[in-house]
Protein backbone atom coordinates (compact mmCIF):
# COMPACT_ATOMS: atom_id res chain seq x y z
CA UNK A 1 0.00 0.00 0.00
CA UNK A 2 2.58 2.39 0.84
CA UNK A 3 4.95 1.62 -1.76
CA UNK A 4 1.84 1.79 -4.53
CA UNK A 5 1.27 5.22 -2.42
CA UNK A 6 4.74 6.31 -2.80
CA UNK A 7 4.69 5.02 -6.86
CA UNK A 8 1.37 7.09 -7.34
CA UNK A 9 2.99 10.04 -5.51
CA UNK A 10 6.34 9.84 -7.93
CA UNK A 11 4.41 9.40 -10.81
CA UNK A 12 2.11 12.53 -10.53
CA UNK A 13 4.99 14.65 -9.00
CA UNK A 14 7.41 14.25 -11.58
CA UNK A 15 6.82 16.66 -14.39
CA UNK A 16 9.08 16.37 -17.20
CA UNK A 17 9.32 19.76 -19.67
CA UNK A 18 10.32 18.80 -23.24
CA UNK A 19 13.02 21.59 -23.39
CA UNK A 20 15.76 21.54 -21.43
CA UNK A 21 15.12 23.26 -18.36
CA UNK A 22 17.96 25.32 -16.29
CA UNK A 23 15.76 26.70 -13.83
CA UNK A 24 15.40 24.64 -9.98
CA UNK A 25 13.39 21.16 -11.09
CA UNK A 26 11.45 19.45 -7.96
CA UNK A 27 10.71 16.11 -8.02
CA UNK A 28 8.44 15.51 -5.04
CA UNK A 29 5.90 17.44 -3.41
CA UNK A 30 6.85 19.19 -0.12
CA UNK A 31 4.99 16.95 2.11
CA UNK A 32 1.81 14.41 2.12
CA UNK A 33 -0.45 17.34 3.28
CA UNK A 34 0.16 18.65 0.09
CA UNK A 35 -0.18 15.66 -2.35
CA UNK A 36 -3.53 14.60 -0.32
CA UNK A 37 -4.51 18.45 -1.23
CA UNK A 38 -3.00 18.11 -4.85
CA UNK A 39 -5.46 15.02 -4.81
CA UNK A 40 -8.77 16.67 -3.70
CA UNK A 41 -8.05 19.37 -6.30
CA UNK A 42 -8.14 16.47 -9.19
CA UNK A 43 -11.27 14.99 -8.12
CA UNK A 44 -12.78 18.38 -7.60
CA UNK A 45 -11.94 19.43 -10.85
CA UNK A 46 -13.13 16.09 -12.07
CA UNK A 47 -16.39 16.05 -10.51
CA UNK A 48 -17.12 19.98 -10.83
CA UNK A 49 -19.94 19.27 -13.46
CA UNK A 50 -21.59 16.53 -12.13
CA UNK A 51 -21.64 18.59 -8.70
CA UNK A 52 -22.96 21.65 -10.33
CA UNK A 53 -25.81 19.57 -12.11
CA UNK A 54 -26.87 18.11 -9.13
CA UNK A 55 -26.76 21.11 -7.08
CA UNK A 56 -28.76 22.71 -9.36
CA UNK A 57 -31.85 19.99 -9.03
CA UNK A 58 -31.24 20.15 -5.46
CA UNK A 59 -31.65 24.41 -4.72
CA UNK A 60 -34.83 24.52 -6.53
CA UNK A 61 -37.93 25.26 -5.68
CA UNK A 62 -39.46 24.19 -9.06
CA UNK A 63 -39.10 20.47 -9.12
CA UNK A 64 -40.85 18.03 -6.79
CA UNK A 65 -39.00 17.39 -3.22
CA UNK A 66 -38.87 13.87 -3.64
CA UNK A 67 -36.25 14.25 -6.61
CA UNK A 68 -34.41 17.25 -4.63
CA UNK A 69 -33.83 14.33 -2.07
CA UNK A 70 -33.05 11.74 -4.15
CA UNK A 71 -30.47 13.96 -5.55
CA UNK A 72 -29.76 14.50 -1.91
CA UNK A 73 -28.32 10.59 -1.68
CA UNK A 74 -27.12 11.22 -4.82
CA UNK A 75 -24.41 13.91 -4.15
CA UNK A 76 -23.90 12.60 -0.56
CA UNK A 77 -22.70 9.38 -2.18
CA UNK A 78 -19.86 11.20 -4.32
CA UNK A 79 -16.42 11.01 -3.22
CA UNK A 80 -15.56 13.18 -0.29
CA UNK A 81 -12.50 14.74 -2.05
CA UNK A 82 -14.35 15.88 -5.05
CA UNK A 83 -16.41 18.87 -2.85
CA UNK A 84 -14.32 21.44 -3.20
CA UNK A 85 -14.76 22.85 0.32
CA UNK A 86 -12.10 20.32 1.23
CA UNK A 87 -9.48 21.95 -0.54
CA UNK A 88 -6.88 24.36 0.79
CA UNK A 89 -4.56 27.18 -0.32
CA UNK A 90 -1.65 26.01 1.02
CA UNK A 91 1.52 27.95 0.11
CA UNK A 92 3.26 26.67 -3.03
CA UNK A 93 6.55 26.06 -1.34
CA UNK A 94 6.84 25.27 2.03
CA UNK A 95 2.78 23.93 2.29
CA UNK A 96 1.83 26.23 4.74
CA UNK A 97 -1.81 26.33 5.29
CA UNK A 98 -2.09 29.68 6.86
CA UNK A 99 -0.74 32.87 6.15
CA UNK A 100 -0.89 32.36 2.03
CA UNK A 101 -1.39 35.28 -0.08
CA UNK A 102 -3.41 34.16 -3.17
CA UNK A 103 -1.94 35.93 -5.48
CA UNK A 104 1.39 34.55 -5.09
CA UNK A 105 0.80 31.21 -3.60
CA UNK A 106 2.60 31.90 -1.05
CA UNK A 107 3.25 31.74 2.55
CA UNK A 108 4.35 35.00 3.85
CA UNK A 109 7.82 33.92 5.24
CA UNK A 110 8.65 32.62 1.68
CA UNK A 111 7.42 35.78 0.34
CA UNK A 112 9.24 38.12 2.66
CA UNK A 113 12.20 35.87 1.65
CA UNK A 114 12.33 36.60 -2.11
CA UNK A 115 11.00 40.36 -1.72
CA UNK A 116 14.05 41.43 0.53
CA UNK A 117 16.17 39.32 -1.82
CA UNK A 118 14.56 41.37 -4.59
CA UNK A 119 13.06 38.36 -6.68
CA UNK A 120 9.71 39.52 -6.71
CA UNK A 121 8.89 41.36 -9.48
CA UNK A 122 6.94 44.61 -8.53
CA UNK A 123 7.48 44.26 -4.82
CA UNK A 124 9.47 46.97 -3.15
CA UNK A 125 8.92 47.54 0.82
CA UNK A 126 6.30 49.98 1.36
CA UNK A 127 7.26 53.28 3.24
CA UNK A 128 5.03 56.09 3.03
CA UNK B 1 13.25 59.70 -53.08
CA UNK B 2 15.91 57.12 -52.81
CA UNK B 3 13.64 54.66 -52.95
CA UNK B 4 11.45 55.44 -56.13
CA UNK B 5 15.13 55.47 -57.61
CA UNK B 6 16.54 52.34 -55.70
CA UNK B 7 12.91 50.18 -57.44
CA UNK B 8 14.05 51.99 -60.91
CA UNK B 9 16.59 50.44 -61.08
CA UNK B 10 15.19 47.31 -59.93
CA UNK B 11 12.66 47.05 -62.42
CA UNK B 12 14.63 48.27 -65.49
CA UNK B 13 17.47 44.98 -64.68
CA UNK B 14 14.40 42.41 -64.65
CA UNK B 15 13.14 43.79 -67.41
CA UNK B 16 16.38 43.54 -69.29
CA UNK B 17 17.28 39.91 -68.69
CA UNK B 18 13.88 38.58 -68.23
CA UNK B 19 11.86 35.44 -68.58
CA UNK B 20 8.30 34.98 -69.88
CA UNK B 21 6.95 34.17 -66.58
CA UNK B 22 9.22 37.10 -64.11
CA UNK B 23 8.41 39.62 -66.83
CA UNK B 24 4.30 39.18 -66.79
CA UNK B 25 4.64 39.50 -62.84
CA UNK B 26 7.23 42.22 -62.66
CA UNK B 27 4.68 43.63 -65.38
CA UNK B 28 2.22 43.77 -63.22
CA UNK B 29 4.12 44.80 -59.83
CA UNK B 30 5.65 47.66 -61.60
CA UNK B 31 2.26 48.83 -62.67
CA UNK B 32 0.70 49.00 -59.46
CA UNK B 33 3.70 50.56 -58.13
CA UNK B 34 3.49 53.76 -59.16
CA UNK B 35 -0.30 53.94 -58.65
CA UNK B 36 -0.69 52.87 -55.19
CA UNK B 37 0.64 54.16 -51.60
CA UNK B 38 4.31 54.07 -50.62
CA UNK B 39 3.56 50.97 -48.68
CA UNK B 40 2.99 48.82 -51.93
CA UNK B 41 6.15 50.57 -53.34
CA UNK B 42 8.22 48.60 -50.72
CA UNK B 43 6.43 45.12 -50.89
CA UNK B 44 7.21 45.99 -54.53
CA UNK B 45 10.67 46.79 -54.09
CA UNK B 46 10.99 43.22 -51.53
CA UNK B 47 8.98 41.22 -53.95
CA UNK B 48 11.40 42.17 -56.61
CA UNK B 49 14.51 41.64 -54.84
CA UNK B 50 13.18 38.27 -53.58
CA UNK B 51 12.79 37.85 -58.20
CA UNK B 52 16.58 39.00 -58.39
CA UNK B 53 18.03 36.58 -56.13
CA UNK B 54 16.33 33.60 -57.65
CA UNK B 55 17.18 34.85 -61.47
CA UNK B 56 19.77 32.29 -61.59
CA UNK B 57 18.19 29.23 -60.37
CA UNK B 58 15.15 30.32 -62.76
CA UNK B 59 17.93 30.04 -65.72
CA UNK B 60 19.02 26.89 -64.80
CA UNK B 61 15.38 25.98 -64.47
CA UNK B 62 14.50 27.42 -67.91
CA UNK B 63 17.57 25.31 -69.41
CA UNK B 64 16.70 21.97 -67.96
CA UNK B 65 12.99 21.71 -68.55
CA UNK B 66 11.38 19.35 -69.10
CA UNK B 67 7.99 20.14 -72.02
CA UNK B 68 5.00 19.89 -70.79
CA UNK B 69 2.07 17.57 -71.17
CA UNK B 70 0.28 18.92 -74.57
CA UNK B 71 -2.99 17.71 -73.35
CA UNK B 72 -2.73 20.02 -70.18
CA UNK B 73 -1.43 22.87 -72.68
CA UNK B 74 -4.42 22.65 -74.51
CA UNK B 75 -6.70 22.58 -71.49
CA UNK B 76 -4.77 25.48 -70.49
CA UNK B 77 -5.69 27.74 -73.75
CA UNK B 78 -9.61 26.22 -73.32
CA UNK B 79 -9.09 27.69 -69.60
CA UNK B 80 -7.70 30.87 -70.08
CA UNK B 81 -10.22 31.23 -73.52
CA UNK B 82 -13.44 30.55 -71.29
CA UNK B 83 -12.11 33.54 -68.50
CA UNK B 84 -13.36 37.10 -68.75
CA UNK B 85 -9.67 38.23 -68.28
CA UNK B 86 -6.74 39.05 -70.60
CA UNK B 87 -6.45 35.43 -72.71
CA UNK B 88 -2.51 35.75 -72.91
CA UNK B 89 -1.79 36.58 -69.61
CA UNK B 90 -3.79 34.21 -68.10
CA UNK B 91 -2.32 31.16 -70.40
CA UNK B 92 1.30 32.44 -69.63
CA UNK B 93 0.25 32.10 -65.50
CA UNK B 94 -1.26 28.88 -65.87
CA UNK B 95 1.57 27.63 -67.73
CA UNK B 96 3.88 28.41 -64.87
CA UNK B 97 1.89 27.14 -62.17
CA UNK B 98 1.92 23.86 -64.21
CA UNK B 99 5.59 23.94 -64.25
CA UNK B 100 6.07 24.56 -61.01
CA UNK B 101 3.31 21.81 -59.93
CA UNK B 102 5.19 19.02 -62.19
CA UNK B 103 8.46 20.16 -60.55
CA UNK B 104 7.51 19.63 -57.43
CA UNK B 105 5.77 15.98 -57.65
CA UNK B 106 9.40 15.43 -59.82
CA UNK B 107 11.29 16.41 -56.53
CA UNK B 108 8.79 14.05 -54.47
CA UNK B 109 8.70 11.30 -57.02
CA UNK B 110 13.15 11.68 -56.82
CA UNK B 111 13.76 11.99 -52.81
CA UNK B 112 10.97 10.21 -50.97
CA UNK B 113 12.70 10.25 -47.82
CA UNK B 114 12.22 13.15 -46.06
CA UNK B 115 15.37 14.97 -45.20
CA UNK B 116 15.57 16.20 -41.90
CA UNK B 117 18.34 18.75 -42.80
CA UNK B 118 15.70 20.37 -45.05
CA UNK B 119 13.53 20.22 -41.91
CA UNK B 120 15.83 22.21 -40.08
CA UNK B 121 16.50 24.45 -42.96
CA UNK B 122 13.08 25.22 -43.55
CA UNK B 123 12.81 26.64 -40.03
CA UNK B 124 15.77 28.46 -40.82
CA UNK B 125 14.82 29.61 -43.89
CA UNK B 126 11.26 30.54 -42.73
CA UNK B 127 12.22 34.02 -41.44
CA UNK B 128 12.58 35.13 -44.77
CA UNK B 129 8.79 34.68 -45.36
CA UNK B 130 7.50 38.42 -44.50
CA UNK B 131 9.79 39.29 -47.28
CA UNK B 132 8.48 37.08 -49.52
CA UNK B 133 5.00 37.40 -48.43
CA UNK B 134 5.15 40.62 -50.71
CA UNK B 135 5.98 38.70 -53.66
CA UNK B 136 3.10 36.08 -52.86
CA UNK B 137 0.31 38.69 -52.17
CA UNK B 138 1.10 40.80 -55.42
CA UNK B 139 1.25 37.37 -57.13
CA UNK B 140 -2.25 36.13 -55.64
CA UNK B 141 -3.95 39.51 -56.49
CA UNK B 142 -2.47 38.71 -60.18
CA UNK B 143 -3.85 35.14 -60.27
CA UNK B 144 -7.08 34.40 -58.46
CA UNK B 145 -7.08 31.02 -60.92
CA UNK B 146 -7.54 28.39 -57.61
CA UNK B 147 -10.45 26.33 -59.06
CA UNK B 148 -8.73 25.94 -62.43
CA UNK B 149 -5.47 24.76 -61.07
CA UNK B 150 -7.20 22.18 -58.67
CA UNK B 151 -9.12 20.90 -61.75
CA UNK B 152 -5.83 20.72 -63.59
CA UNK B 153 -3.86 19.60 -60.50
CA UNK B 154 -6.32 16.60 -59.46
CA UNK B 155 -5.43 14.95 -62.92
CA UNK B 156 -1.74 14.39 -61.96
CA UNK B 157 -1.33 14.71 -58.16
CA UNK B 158 -2.67 11.67 -55.95
CA UNK B 159 1.46 11.43 -54.37
CA UNK B 160 0.29 12.51 -50.81
CA UNK B 161 3.53 14.24 -48.61
CA UNK B 162 3.41 11.71 -45.81
CA UNK B 163 3.89 12.78 -42.51
CA UNK B 164 6.91 12.64 -40.69
CA UNK B 165 7.69 9.18 -38.91
CA UNK B 166 8.19 9.28 -35.13
CA UNK B 167 11.40 8.07 -35.30
CA UNK B 168 11.88 11.45 -37.81
CA UNK B 169 10.63 14.05 -34.80
CA UNK B 170 12.34 12.33 -32.12
CA UNK B 171 15.89 12.83 -34.34
CA UNK B 172 14.72 16.94 -34.80
CA UNK B 173 13.76 17.25 -31.11
CA UNK B 174 17.48 15.82 -30.51
CA UNK B 175 19.14 18.20 -32.52
CA UNK B 176 16.81 20.57 -31.58
CA UNK B 177 17.96 19.77 -27.64
CA UNK B 178 21.48 19.77 -28.53
CA UNK B 179 21.87 22.80 -30.82
CA UNK B 180 19.55 24.95 -28.37
CA UNK B 181 21.79 27.50 -26.77
CA UNK B 182 20.97 29.48 -23.36
CA UNK B 183 19.66 32.35 -23.91
CA UNK B 184 22.02 35.44 -24.84
CA UNK B 185 19.95 38.03 -24.10
CA UNK B 186 16.74 38.95 -22.42
CA UNK B 187 14.93 39.37 -25.93
CA UNK B 188 15.84 35.35 -26.37
CA UNK B 189 14.85 34.53 -22.74
CA UNK B 190 11.76 36.37 -23.63
CA UNK B 191 11.05 33.67 -27.12
CA UNK B 192 12.52 31.09 -25.34
CA UNK B 193 9.83 31.89 -22.97
CA UNK B 194 6.68 32.29 -25.60
CA UNK B 195 7.81 29.17 -27.30
CA UNK B 196 7.13 27.29 -23.98
CA UNK B 197 4.01 28.56 -23.08
CA UNK B 198 5.45 30.42 -20.34
CA UNK B 199 5.06 34.48 -22.07
CA UNK B 200 1.44 35.45 -23.92
CA UNK B 201 1.68 36.48 -26.76
CA UNK B 202 1.16 40.26 -27.96
CA UNK B 203 -1.00 41.83 -28.68
CA UNK B 204 -2.86 40.00 -26.31
CA UNK B 205 -5.63 37.74 -28.23
CA UNK B 206 -8.63 37.42 -25.39
CA UNK B 207 -9.73 34.12 -27.67
CA UNK B 208 -6.13 32.52 -27.24
CA UNK B 209 -6.68 28.68 -26.73
CA UNK B 210 -10.08 28.90 -27.30
CA UNK B 211 -11.24 27.58 -30.81
CA UNK B 212 -14.62 28.31 -30.42
CA UNK B 213 -16.36 28.51 -34.05
CA UNK B 214 -19.70 28.81 -33.62
CA UNK B 215 -22.19 31.70 -34.55
CA UNK B 216 -24.14 33.46 -31.52
CA UNK B 217 -27.20 32.08 -32.39
CA UNK B 218 -25.82 28.53 -31.27
CA UNK B 219 -25.57 29.81 -27.91
CA UNK B 220 -28.40 31.52 -27.67
CA UNK B 221 -31.80 29.74 -28.88
CA UNK B 222 -30.98 26.30 -27.09
CA UNK B 223 -34.82 25.32 -27.64
CA UNK B 224 -33.94 22.87 -30.27
CA UNK B 225 -32.22 20.70 -27.68
CA UNK B 226 -35.26 20.77 -25.49
CA UNK B 227 -37.19 18.57 -28.28
CA UNK B 228 -37.44 15.41 -26.20
CA UNK B 229 -38.78 17.03 -22.87
CA UNK B 230 -42.09 16.76 -21.89
CA UNK B 231 -44.09 20.20 -23.04
CA UNK B 232 -45.87 20.92 -19.74
CA UNK B 233 -44.67 20.73 -16.20
CA UNK B 234 -42.10 21.58 -13.64
CA UNK B 235 -39.49 19.67 -15.85
CA UNK B 236 -40.10 22.10 -18.74
CA UNK B 237 -40.01 24.92 -16.64
CA UNK B 238 -36.74 23.87 -14.85
CA UNK B 239 -35.01 23.34 -18.31
CA UNK B 240 -36.39 26.86 -19.56
CA UNK B 241 -34.35 28.32 -16.26
CA UNK B 242 -31.08 26.11 -17.28
CA UNK B 243 -31.91 26.82 -20.71
CA UNK B 244 -31.58 30.70 -20.15
CA UNK B 245 -28.76 30.63 -17.94
CA UNK B 246 -26.78 28.65 -20.12
CA UNK B 247 -27.37 31.52 -22.90
CA UNK B 248 -26.00 34.39 -20.68
CA UNK B 249 -22.98 32.04 -19.98
CA UNK B 250 -20.19 33.57 -22.34
CA UNK B 251 -17.79 30.84 -20.89
CA UNK B 252 -18.60 27.79 -21.82
CA UNK B 253 -18.52 26.20 -25.27
CA UNK B 254 -21.71 25.10 -27.15
CA UNK B 255 -20.48 21.56 -26.86
CA UNK B 256 -20.47 22.10 -22.86
CA UNK B 257 -24.22 23.64 -23.07
CA UNK B 258 -24.88 20.58 -24.85
CA UNK B 259 -23.80 18.38 -22.93
CA UNK B 260 -25.13 20.01 -19.95
CA UNK B 261 -28.69 19.16 -21.29
CA UNK B 262 -27.90 16.17 -22.63
CA UNK B 263 -26.90 15.16 -18.80
CA UNK B 264 -30.14 16.44 -17.87
CA UNK B 265 -32.16 14.54 -20.07
CA UNK B 266 -30.47 11.28 -19.23
CA UNK B 267 -31.03 11.88 -15.29
CA UNK B 268 -34.42 12.72 -15.87
CA UNK B 269 -34.80 9.47 -18.34
CA UNK B 270 -33.92 7.53 -15.37
CA UNK B 271 -35.87 9.23 -12.76
CA UNK B 272 -38.94 8.53 -15.09
CA UNK B 273 -40.53 5.85 -12.75
CA UNK B 274 -39.94 8.03 -9.59
CA UNK B 275 -41.85 10.62 -10.86
CA UNK B 276 -44.53 8.88 -12.51
CA UNK B 277 -45.52 7.70 -8.71
CA UNK B 278 -45.84 11.61 -7.93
Amino acid sequence: MAASMLDWALRAARQVLPSPCTRQVRSYYVDWRMLRDVKRRKLAYEYADERLRINAIRKNTILPKELQEVADKEIADLPRDSCPVRIRNRCVLTSRPRGVKRRWRLSRIVFRHFADHAQMSGVQRAMW
Amino acid sequence: KLFSTSSMLSTENDKSAASKDSSTEVASKSQKGTAEAPKQKLLDIIGSMTVEVSYRKKLKQLKTRKPLNPELVEAVSAVASSLPLSKKQTESELLAQLRRHEETTDKQKKGGIINIRNVISEMAVKRQSPAQRGMRISSRISLKLDEDDQRIKSLQNFFLVSSPTIWDLEFAKEIAAVTAQPPRNGFEEMIQWTKEGILWEFPIDNEAGMEDDAEFHEHIFLEKHLKDFPKQGPIRHFMELVICGLSKNPYLSVKQKIEHIEWFQNYFEEKKELLQEI
